[in-house]
């Protein structure tokens, strides 16, 4: 399970950084209250990955209590690559549910 | 009484007790080797390093002007030890094929000095115990020379990750692993 989790949070990020331009701390925030709950040890180099393949990009913002923050936001490839995964991810749930019904068909398989 | 280090975390100055030191000296030590490969290891040092005085400054009564161990330990629990994506996992660890035997590191879980019987047991795939008797052995006879090699062996043999072994981490074990990697620190830096 937790192999699968590490995968899917990849996507989730891109959902968060798609939805608004975020800094690290809005990003645990979101993902806190479910089960992808992680930590700035495992996003930071997420992010960096994700940037390297300039599917994000972040800009600094001042703010007003600190130093200035990296705010993200997906680029035209990561919102390409949200949307194939959104499609990709929708198929697999069909697929899975499928795959609990009885076959009506199992004969000509 | 502590001694306070001034340190630079990405560069803002920020004032820790000796201890807190050592102990973020070792974290950001581990966090640097973790992500050896990484072509962004610099900038996600230094995001760490922000997160880490963002942590501990929020943690801070408000008349507080030095980070202690309290405030230190509960934000790298939070922050948490650097994880690397999944894919870049398998790209940049060991080849497929498993090692026979498990690297020579020290182990500071159930260890009771600094785990260099632990490691070397765990290494050889012998008992603890036997190769304990057998350290005490030698130290009885050579009484020096055998503090003088566990004391090269604590230097020259690194550290596993926390987390690898099993059993209670003394505080002996965890004081000597900070010690000796703020001394690898220090000497790297001599060195660079």
């Amino acid at each position: 399970m937790s192999s699968l989790r590490k995968g899917l949070l990849e996507f989730l990020v891109l959902k968060i950084v798609g939805a608004n331009s975020v800094y690290v701390p809005d990003i645990l925030r979101r993902l806190a209250i479910t089960e992808f709950a992680t930590q700035e040890g495992t996003l930071y180099p997420l992010l960096s990955k994700l940037r390297r393949e300039a599917l994000v990009q972040y800009e600094w913002q001042e703010s007003d209590v600190g130093p200035p923050r990296k705010y993200y936001r997906l680029t035209a490839a990561g919102q390409a690559r949200l949307t194939a995964l959104n499609d990709y991810w929708h198929r697999l749930n069909q697929t899975i549910s499928d795959l609990g019904q009885a076959p009506c068909n199992a004969s000509s398989l | 009484m502590q001694r306070i280090i001034t340190v630079s975390l990405n560069r803002n100055a920020y004032q820790l007790e000796e201890m807190a030191h050592a102990r973020l000296g070792s974290w950001l030590l581990e966090a640097a080797g973790r992500l050896r490969d990484n072509p962004d290891r610099v900038e996600i040092l230094a995001d760490l390093e922000q997160a880490v005085a963002d942590q501990c400054l929020r943690r801070m009564r408000n008349d507080q002007t030095v980070i202690t161990l309290e405030e230190l330990e509960p934000a790298l629990n939070e922050i948490g030890q650097v994880e690397l994506p999944a894919e870049e996992v398998t790209a940049t660890s060991a080849p497929a094929a498993a090692p026979a035997s498990p690297p020579l590191q020290q182990v500071t879980e159930g260890a009771f000095v600094s785990g260099v019987c632990r490691g070397l047991a765990h290494h050889a795939g012998l008992d603890v115990t036997l190769v304990r008797v057998v350290a005490l052995i030698l130290l009885f006879f050579t009484g020096g020379g055998m503090v003088l090699l566990y004391l090269a062996l604590m230097l020259l043999i690194p550290y596993a990750p926390m987390g690898t072994g099993t059993g209670k981490v003394r505080k002996l074990p965890l004081k000597s692993r900070e010690m000796v990697t703020w001394l690898k620190m220090k000497l790297s830096a001599v060195m660079s």
